[in-house]
């Protein structure tokens, strides 16, 4: 008992220092740390060598070696592509790549440390299976950038499987030569690492699928009713096989229990992910990260091993962290999330297709501004709110200075109050031959190449020209919509003043950049003044 | 359907219902208007520049009123003049009915169809036609310039060889249209502002002008429908009167714009708040007209106080003719184009903007 105390300890301590750690890194940063936690996770190499080396059943040592092989994969391509992302980044590419250093001589130690202990034996399959993985990790890791959420989920898959096959080595180990060692305890820690690594295996394979718009995964959310039920019902269900395990672990039937119980957590998984829609995919993929990371603390509890529940604790809760931060700015509450209904905010009557938000980075925005010949910035209160008038000359600054021609478009009634713009734009000395009213910029709106839409949203919002029941209908608006490019700056995905959704920002043309207008346009300010453009 | 424009006969109003330039694009709707001589003049619009934009100048008000099939006003009609409205005919002013009862009767008695534009609902479709936003507006801009006048101090700071001055302090009771206004321009001229408002919507609205937001933990809902501010309870209002008695005591400038629809305007600053204010200070009172926010308000004039100078001008709006005219011509104009069709007038109180609007119709008075 005493071992299971400290370990405890060390998990509770990991996951302070874990979670005291993430909040420091800079929001730039994220996508790396979220690859790089994702290779940490895929400590449980340690436990699949463990399993795979010592002197078990052929049958338990297949279960280990491609539980080995998973992490591996994991290991060289996680590694690998933390390593090229520093580099499309301005900021901080120097520490960033410490990190990864870091990283790869902890793995490095762990695995050796590991390996070299007396009861490993078995060291063919060992090096078959690290083959294996750097022969598939490595492919792997030079896929686009852009399809790294995609291969982060593949790699949370594998995290979660690894962990899955290591419970079940362990399990079925137990049952035929030490059944005296599956105390409650341990059983209980078995039953963990069973049900959260095959839910995100199956998980992570789905979201995965979804995001690499693989043919037969639907790409739209698949909602039913009733869906929260089963789907917490399953959840329940499993659980309540694995108290019955742990309480009988060696009874005839237990096996086939216990398989039943592995079963409801593929299950999970998927259902768990169907009813999402793309835009979520970066806050699901934080969470299985999370929930990989738990899988692995779990095995940490099974095989006795503190370092694995070190790095799963970390793993744990920078998703965890992660997760809640990503859905602050999504303006969704966190529990929603956390029992599957991400689906729910799609109820709302939506006209017709529905559609994904699409962000862009603050980079390609400003290469987006860079290249154009006619800039339309049309502001709203969430300009005045953030007091980002200033922010929003220096842009013009930099703008004009390219020599592209910029706009505003003041709409009669943007802001809480007649000439609330004015006030704040000549505040920040924007002189007023570059203001223009709606009537006169409208005709020009299909020739823009890009509209900048600051903190600005009934006043652009298509809705007035056509819905009747909508309570803006009738109201003139800034043709925003017959832009080139839409780039709408918005706090988060609520909508304005008069309550309703606005279509403008699930147009094919439009990217979201979210944030406080303020921070926003200060950060594309600085890649028009720090030498990312010229 | 002819349109008339009287000159208005209140005293001190210098706005006129439609300028040259709202009346030609009238008269190019296919809807002729006559005005008054010299309706505009007090505007700076000339009875030539109207002629020259299509309206028909008429010599006097009774037979601008006798030719026209609805009259535009800014202030109510005075019951004579209501009595030269034609039967039937209709008419639309800027006006509470239950302050103008005899006018509104006398009206209704001519079976005139009467509306009043301060009483449109606050909706998105009706924001065109909102006249209270632009004359408050108005008022909120003028307050702030009457204070800059008044007072002894300069607005920003100034460091100079003769040492340097402080920025005044300007705090802004009521964060409606006028206080937003008064802010902005206390704020262009350089004056460090704070503001006050019960409704608690209140505070990101004036902090998005750059203005610090004084916080009063209310414990009731204190917005009603329309965004207006509800009247507190007792308990709730003696500890506003306490908080803003405390801060007024540094203010150079105070600008009240607080006031209840239909009712007598709240009272914020009592006589002994002016008591404990810097001798030199400043109070433009703009609620002077429903009875003024502060106790020692004299409405229509100025009153020194220990030190303390407290202004309650009436119709601020008036004193910016040219401006205020041309927003109310472009709200008014809205409205009209939006009860009429094909040169009728059509009164369909299926609508919500001429439902809430009309005063009286057939004979019947339906708001008072």
């Amino acid at each position: 008992m005493t071992d299971y105390w400290s370990m405890l300890f060390v998990f509770v301590l990991a996951t302070f220092i874990g979670l005291g750690v993430i909040r420091r890194v800079s929001r730039l940063l994220y996508t790396p740390l979220m690859s790089l936690t994702n290779a940490i996770s895929a400590i449980a190499v340690v436990g699949s060598i463990a399993v795979t080396g010592a002197e078990y059943p052929k049958v338990i040592r297949v279960l280990g070696a491609i539980a080995l092989f998973a992490s591996m994969t994991n290991i060289v391509s996680g590694f690998l592509i933390t390593d090229r992302m520093p580099l499309y980044w301005m900021n901080d590419p120097k520490t960033a790549r410490h990190a990864v250093v870091a990283g790869v001589t902890g793995m490095l130690v762990a695995v050796l440390a590991t390996w070299f202990q007396p009861e490993i034996v078995h060291h063919g399959w060992i090096v078959l299976a690290i083959v294996a993985g750097f022969l598939v990790g490595v492919p792997l890791s030079l896929v686009p950038l852009t399809a790294v959420p995609q291969r982060t989920a593949l790699s949370h898959a594998f995290g979660g499987l690894a962990a899955g096959l290591v419970g079940t080595a362990e399990y079925f180990l137990g049952l035929t030569e030490h059944p005296e060692q599956l105390s409650a305890f341990r059983m209980s820690a078995i039953v963990a690492e069973v049900i959260l690594g095959f839910l995100t295996f199956t998980g992570s394979l789905m979201a995965a699928g979804k995001l690499q718009e693989v043919k037969w995964i639907p790409q739209r959310p698949v909602t039913y009713p009733g869906q929260n039920v089963v789907n917490i019902g399953v959840l329940v269900v499993a659980a309540a096989l694995g108290v019955v395990v742990v309480v009988h672990p060696t009874a005839a039937w237990s096996a086939q229990v216990f398989s039943g119980i592995v079963g409801l957590a593929v299950l999970f998984g998927v259902l768990l992910i169907i009813p999402i829609g793309g835009a979520d995919m970066p806050t699901v993929i934080s969470i299985l990260n999370s929930y990989a990371g738990l899988s692995a603390v779990a095995m940490g509890f099974v095989l006795n091993n503190k370092l694995l529940v070190t790095a799963g604790a970390l793993d744990g809760s920078s998703g965890l962290i992660l997760s809640i931060i990503m859905c602050r700015a999504m303006n969704r509450s966190f529990t929603n999330v956390l029992f599957g209904a991400f689906g729910t905010v799609q109820k709302t009557a939506v006209i017709g297709e529905q559609k994904a938000w699409k962000q862009e980075t603050v980079e390609g925005a400003a290469q987006l501004l860079e290249q154009a010949s006619l800039v339309v910035v049309i502001p709203g209160y969430g300009m005045a709110v953030a007091q980002a008038q200033h922010k929003v000359r220096e842009l013009y600054d930099q703008l004009t200075k390219r020599g592209i021609t910029v706009k505003f478009a003041i709409h009669p009634v943007a802001g809480r109050m007649p000439g609330h713009m004015n006030v704040l734009l000549a505040e920040a000395n924007i002189p007023y031959t570059a203001l223009v009213e709606m009537e006169e910029i409208n005709p020009d709106m299909p020739q823009c190449d890009v509209a900048l839409v600051i903190g600005a949203n009934d006043v652009v919002n298509p809705a007035a020209r056509y819905a009747k029941g909508s309570p803006i209908y009738g109201m003139p608006i800034i043709d925003a919509d017959k832009a080139k490019t839409v780039l709408a700056i918005k706090r988060s995905k609520n909508p304005g003043f008069a309550g309703i959704d606005n279509e403008l920002y699930v147009q094919d043309n439009t990217w979201m950049l979210f944030g406080d207008a303020k921070a926003v346009v200060g950060d594309l300010v600085k890649q028009f003044g720090s030498g990312g453009l010229h | 359907m002819k349109i008339g424009v009287p000159k208005e006969t209140a005293a001190n109003e210098r706005r006129v219902a439609l300028t040259p330039d709202v009346a030609g694009r009238l008269v190019k709707a296919g809807l002729p208007v006559v005005v008054e001589r010299g309706a505009g003049e007090a505007a700076s619009f000339a009875d030539e520049a109207y002629a020259a934009a299509g309206a028909t100048p008429v010599a006097t008000g009774v037979e601008t009123f006798g030719q026209s099939d609805i009259v535009l006003k800014v202030q109510p009609p005075s019951t004579q003049e209501a009595r030269l409205c034609p039967e039937g005919s209709a008419l639309v002013a800027l006006f509470q009915p239950s302050a103008e009862r005899e006018a509104v009767s006398q009206l209704a008695a001519r079976k005139v169809t009467a509306f009043s534009l301060a009483l449109l609902p606050r909706i998105t479709r009706a924001q065109p036609m909102d006249v209270l936003s632009s004359q408050a507006t108005v008022a909120g801009y003028k307050a702030v310039l009457l204070a800059a006048t008044a007072t002894g101090r300069f607005f920003p700071m100034l460091v100079t060889a003769a040492g340097t001055l402080p920025p005044a302090r300007v705090l802004v009771l009521g964060a409606g249209v006028a206080g937003l206004q008064a802010i902005a321009t206390a704020r262009r001229l350089g004056a460090v502002v704070t503001a006050f408002d019960v409704r608690a919507v209140a505070k990101e609205q004036v902090e998005s002008l750059g203005a610090k937001f004084l916080e009063l933990q209310i414990g009731e809902q204190a917005e009603a429908a329309g965004g207006y501010a509800k009247q507190l309870s007792e308990e709730t209002h003696r500890r506003e009167l306490a908080f803003i008695a405390e801060h007024v005591k540094d203010a150079d400038v105070v600008i009240t714009t607080a006031a209840i629809p239909g009712k007598r305007a709240p009272v914020l600053i009592t006589a002994a708040a002016v008591d404990g204010m810097k001798p030199g200070a400043v109070i433009v009172d703009l609620a002077a007209e429903t009875g003024g926010n502060c106790e020692v308000t004299k409405p229509g004039t100025e009153v020194r106080h220990r030190g303390v100078l407290v202004l309650g001008p009436l119709n601020l709006p008036s004193t910016l003719p040219l401006h205020a005219s041309q927003m109310y011509a472009r709200n008014i104009s809205s409205f009209l184009l939006h009860v009429t069709r094909d040169g009728k007038l059509v009164v369909d109180f299926d609508d919500e903007i001429i439902r809430e609007t009309c005063v009286t119709h057939a004979g019947e008075v339906r708001k008072s």
